[in-house]
């Protein structure tokens, strides 16, 4: 039973890493790279990884995606006409 | 049988970081596709300390086998490192684009195809 | 894209996977290695600290945590370069007034996970790592939910790399505190620090000083790498 949902989560993390890698959209590949590093982290602690699942669960799924939805918002055109409320 | 199966996602895994490192044009999705790489060799590491059978290596319990703490401490630093390496890589493109007004590579260095 | 560049990706794939089935046969299944069980079996009474991990990065091989710490003044360094130029830009309104009071009522409860992280770092899993990291996500929070204004007001630049440089002089201090004291430097246990009873929170000597100057060093370093990526704005080319 655990093996069945451990090739589970193998399966799905071959899947997002696809779709972080094809998608075309910025927000939509960070998003499902999030998701990735989540399916990581399950995986680590499967493994009994559990200092290794945990800093990959605060830094791939947390601090990762801010800075990539920073460093994108920061490479797109910035619109003069209105004012800006997000980063 | 779970170290065969992640050795072998692992690679794969590698395989479509480095496929996006190659195809993609845009400075973004290959610090994307970096970062899912340096995950595949994150994976690597944590499948070799793996033992049938082993706890986590914290010492409050009466297990008779311990999975190997080496790797992890090694991977938790390359981690750590791979954040750093991944803002690093961002702020130069943001650099790039301020002093380029794109992140496509091909424009970037001019090849017209 | 050209068949040419199919043909190197697909002539690495097969390298990489080569590589990696080549890796899973030469491991051993069973037995630790060496080091591994001299570390799991000696491991607490050399260090005092439950948690290996902890111990193998704080003190086994402490030198080696030292330099992935420079590692990160590395990276913060070079990015403060690129962003020398710039400044944070004060425009940002942040998030709704729903948001903001209700992130401001939870904020004391976000502030007890990295500290409980850091301080339970050589009993549970954690660290000064993870506990630093997050301590970087809730300065970004902060940033993002009660806008740039607010947060690099409370939490300056200027802060974060003081406290950034002082923590790497801190972790050095501790390390010469074991030459000192005889036992080499990030000496634990032989350089006389207290070792206490195993399992309790004043335990393991140097190792949870030396999570929390990890804690803040990786907090501060990463967190000071975010306001450069948002400080600034487009600037003509």
């Amino acid at each position: 039973m655990l093996e069945v949902a451990f090739v589970l989560l193998l399966v799905l993390l071959v899947v997002t890493a696809l779709g972080a890698v094809l998608i075309r959209g910025y927000i939509t590949s960070i998003i499902v790279l999030s998701v990735f590093s989540v399916v990581t982290t399950v995986i680590f602690a499967f493994l009994q990884a559990v200092d290794v699942a945990m800093a990959e669960a605060v830094i791939g799924a947390g601090l990762m995606t801010a800075i990539f939805v920073t460093a994108v918002s920061r490479t797109q055109k910035v619109r003069r006409d209105r004012k800006e409320r997000s980063l | 049988m779970m170290q065969a199966a992640t050795y072998a996602t692992a690679a794969l895994v590698f395989a479509i970081g480095l496929y996006g490192v190659i195809s993609n044009h845009d400075m973004i999705k290959i610090c994307v596709s970096l970062s899912v790489m340096e995950s595949s060799l994150v994976l690597v590491l944590v499948a070799l300390a793996f033992r049938e059978g082993g706890a986590a290596p914290i010492m409050d319990t009466d297990a008779v086998r311990y999975v190997d703490p080496l790797p992890h401490a090694l991977s938790l630093t390359a981690i750590v490192i791979g954040a750093g390496v991944i803002s690093l890589a961002l702020g130069l493109t943001v650099m790039v684009y301020r002093h380029y007004g794109t992140t496509d590579i091909r424009r970037v260095f001019g090849v017209r195809r | 894209m050209t068949t040419r560049a199919y043909a190197v990706a697909i002539a690495a794939v097969a390298a990489a996977g080569l590589g990696y089935v080549l890796l899973s046969y030469a491991v051993t299944d069973g037995a630790l290695l060496p080091v591994a069980a001299r570390y799991v079996t000696d491991g607490v009474r050399d260090t005092a600290s439950i948690n290996i991990v902890s111990g193998v990065l704080l003190d086994y091989r402490a030198f080696d945590t030292l330099g992935e710490a420079t590692v990160i003044l590395a990276a913060v360094a070079a990015v403060s370069a690129l962003f020398s130029g710039s400044t944070i830009g004060t425009d940002s309104h942040g998030a709704g007034l729903l948001v903001q009071r209700s992130v401001s009522y939870l904020a004391g409860f976000f502030w007890l996970f990295p500290v409980y992280i850091i301080a339970n770092g050589h009993l549970s899993p954690g660290g000064g790592f993870q506990g630093g990291v997050s301590l970087a996500v809730l300065i970004v929070l902060l940033n993002v939910v009660f806008g740039t204004r607010v947060g690099s007001q409370r939490i300056g630049v200027k802060h974060l790399h003081w406290a950034e440089s002082l923590s790497a002089a801190a972790f050095i201090a501790i390390g010469a505190v074991g030459i000192v004291q005889g036992g080499g430097f990030l000496a634990n246990l032989s350089a006389g620090f207290p070792a206490g009873s195993p399992g309790s929170l004043i335990s393991a000597g140097a190792i949870p000083l030396l999570n929390l100057v990890i804690g803040v060093k990786v907090a501060s370093g990463l967190a000071s790498i975010f306001y450069d990526l948002i400080s600034g704005d487009r600037v003509a080319p």
